[in-house]
């Protein structure tokens, strides 16, 4: 079996030990456990100092396993971390996750330690996940080991996107931060350290996994850099790819004499490197998190030109100033609304509504209003991208707004992202439309970059279909 | 190694840096123009034969970086004044060559292409606003080596200068074949291997149809 194959049993055990599972409800083994609790899996706590956790029996040691455990979560520190991976492999355990941190980020003897994991992953054919590794969540699968508090319930609803994160803190944020919205989450893995496996692994596995649509990396380093650009161009053409990378390389130590060399500054070199691949770039969490929302839940934007439906005047003046600035990501333009459907609007509404994009009907709408008008808006073929602005201030506006829009985002092959604000409650509005399969955004400004990371995205599928069909042409020339 | 970089290298003899006259006869392995030239030794005579006035004289020397800064270049000569300012240049520059040029005009602006190695993801092939004020434009596009013709494109699209490519005053610069340049620059540098270190052609002009080097630096590890 190949390596990303056999990264299944891992992210899906049916038999998990839990390497120094813990009575104690603070310790790191003590969290682990409990929370696989849950997840309705087999569990095998080691720990010699207890008999029994929460009514599962507790084996002394790691000799004293049952055979063919899928899965061991080693939550001991760093030195005996190693001894007991050692042991499992004894025990011919496949899979590990190492949550210790203590290895190569501390100097020369964590740096042996990590280097032997590296040496034991390797010629015993085992996957090791980590060291300093947050661990793995996957809601469909119901698995989760991470040990920090995250929101876990408004990510479990047949999440599309697997996130792959080197850092812990980035990554729990990232988690916290989409849960409070809504946000599909197909998988989480926290890589750690990467004694063994590294961001190629799962970029290959959840390329190849049904339930991913969309795969979003944090990455600080990038050891193999031109191996991963490469697999991750082979992901794109089926499935966005979205980087944050943090951390300048070192071109800049490089002695530099040529004018190149000065302009260089290594981010500008892996930005072009990125867009080379496919791959889309992010600067940070919250920007990880809106690209890859609005990425799995809208495929696909036919042109570039956004209509703008708002009920609040200002609003629709701002948005209209945010699609017209200049943006390296992917350049916007208002739409220009044909004569029937200023016509048709106005008879929906009233008879001063202002017409021109933005479409402005007034805090005197009512929810068939807005209905009506977003109808025209998706009928209009000079339009690619609508932005609703949704206000439920307004009296004639009430939630049901929410279901009116997600139905017809449904059977619309334009995509709709919406703007909205409720004062306190706009996080439970952005969560509520996102159950109802809405990407909505809390600012104007956000809501139109997302509409700019689907034509981004659009571009990057023309350009690799358009490359794959000339290499295809090329290839039945030579043959 | 292809065979026309094995005898680039082996005309270079035992110099270990290359100079401008090298760094053209390399770049124009890969299809891309330079001007008509001639490379005078220090007590050779003038000799302008088969290069068409006006002339730039150079100071040719891998040693010598910035030649303007240290008045090693004179533009603008013409048969009557070529002489005295090629004794001028050889009096400021007894010890190096002297490199005599046909002074190309051109359309538009000036651009870069240049190769850098970065550490991690080797070669990188860059375009952007040329001249002596390239970097204080900081006007840049990167993508790894090689490059396709359309990678390249793209790159010219991200450039604030782009627009020259719309007809823009007038101008009709050729992008699909600053595009092919750029695709072999970095084909260049594929093949040239780990031993490249950093390649600046600064500045590149659009001259009597076709993107023409007017200044090539090559450096290796």
């Amino acid at each position: 079996m190949d390596k990303t194959a056999s990264l299944k049993r891992l992210l899906n055990p049916k038999k998990i030990a839990v390497i120094g599972a813990s009575k104690s409800k603070d310790k790191v083994g003590g969290i682990i456990f409990r929370r696989l609790l849950d997840s309705r899996r087999r569990l095998f706590p080691v720990n010699p100092k207890e008999n029994a956790i929460e009514g599962h029996k507790v084996s002394p040691d790691i000799q004293s396993l049952p055979e063919d455990i899928d899965l061991a979560i080693i939550t001991i520190s760093a030195a005996a971390a190693v001894k007991s991976v050692e042991m499992c492999i004894e025990k011919q355990i496949p899979n590990y996750i190492i949550v210790a941190g203590g290895f190569g980020e501390v100097g020369e003897k964590g740096k042996e330690l990590q280097e032997k994991l590296t040496r034991l992953a390797k010629e015993n054919h085992v996957n090791i996940l980590g060291p300093n590794s947050l661990g793995i969540f996957l809601p469909d699968e119901n698995i989760d080991t991470i040990f920090v508090e995250h929101g876990d319930k408004s990510l479990d609803r047949n999440g599309k996107v697997a996130c792959i994160v080197q850092s812990g803190s980035v990554g729990v944020e990232a988690l916290g931060y989409a849960s409070n919205t809504g946000y599909g989450m197909r998988a989480f893995v926290g890589l750690g350290n990467k004694c063994d496996l590294d961001e190629i692994d799962f970029l290959k596995y959840f390329s190849r996994d049904n339930k991913t649509n969309c795969l979003g990396f944090y990455l600080e380093n990038i050891e193999k850099g031109r191996q991963f650009l490469t697999s991750a161009k082979e992901t794109t053409r089926k499935k966005p790819v979205v980087v944050l990378k943090a951390g300048i390389t070192q071109t800049a130590a490089l002695a530099v004499s040529s004018h190149t060399g000065k302009l260089a500054g290594s981010d500008n070199v892996i930005s072009g490197a990125l867009k080379q691949f496919g791959i889309q770039r992010v600067y940070d969490d919250e920007e990880f998190c809106d690209a890859t929302k609005v990425l799995s839940m809208l495929s696909y934007a036919p042109g570039n030109r956004v209509a703008v439906l708002t009920a609040a005047g200002g609003y629709g003046v701002m948005c209209t100033d945010f699609i017209e600035k200049k943006d390296k990501r992917a350049k916007l333009v208002m739409a220009k609304l044909s004569e029937t459907s200023k016509k048709q609007i106005k008879d929906a509404t009233f008879s001063f509504t202002a017409c021109e994009n933005p479409v402005d009907i007034t805090a005197s709408a009512d929810d068939r209003m807005f209905s009506d008008s977003l109808d025209v808006l998706i009928e209009d073929k000079g339009v690619d991208i609508i932005i609703c602005i949704a206000f439920f201030a307004p009296p004639g506006i009430t939630e049901n707004l929410i279901d009116i829009i997600a139905d017809k985002i449904k059977k619309s092959d334009k995509p709709v992202i919406v703007f909205t604000k409720y004062g306190p409650f706009t996080d439970n509005s952005i969560k509520n439309l996102f159950y109802a399969g809405v990407a909505a955004y809390p600012s104007v400004g956000r809501a139109v970059r997302a509409a700019r990371f689907l034509v981004e995205r659009t571009r990057i599928k023309y350009r690799l279909d358009q490359e794959a069909s000339l290499n295809e042409k090329k290839i039945k020339t030579l043959v | 190694m292809k065979k026309k970089l094995k005898l680039w290298f082996e005309s270079l003899g035992d110099k270990e840096n290359p100079d401008e006259f090298d760094a053209k006869q390399l770049v124009r392995l890969y299809s891309i123009k330079v001007p008509m030239a001639k490379r005078l030794e220090p007590k050779d005579e003038l000799d302008v034969c088969g290069i068409n006035p006006p002339y730039v004289l150079k100071v040719c020397s891998s040693n010598i970086l910035h030649k303007t800064e240290l008045q090693g270049v004179v533009l603008n000569n013409d048969n009557e004044c070529v002489q005295d300012n090629f004794k001028m240049i050889q009096k400021r520059f007894p010890n190096e060559n002297i490199l005599v040029e046909n002074q190309s005009s051109y359309m538009g602006p000036e651009f870069i292409i240049g190769i850098i190695k970065d550490p991690a993801l080797g070669h990188a092939v860059m375009v952007g606003a040329g001249g002596v004020l390239t970097e204080l434009y900081k006007d840049t596009a990167f993508r790894l080596a090689p490059c396709s013709v359309d990678e390249a494109k793209d790159m010219i699209d991200e450039l604030v200068l782009s627009p020259v490519f719309e007809n823009f005053r007038g101008m009709t610069l050729d992008k699909e074949k600053l595009a092919q340049t750029i695709s072999q620059v970095s084909i260049l540098a594929h093949d040239l291997g780990d031993k490249l270190s950093q390649l600046d052609i600064n500045p590149i002009v659009f001259s009597d149809g076709e993107w023409t080097a007017l200044d090539v630096k090559v450096m290796f590890d």
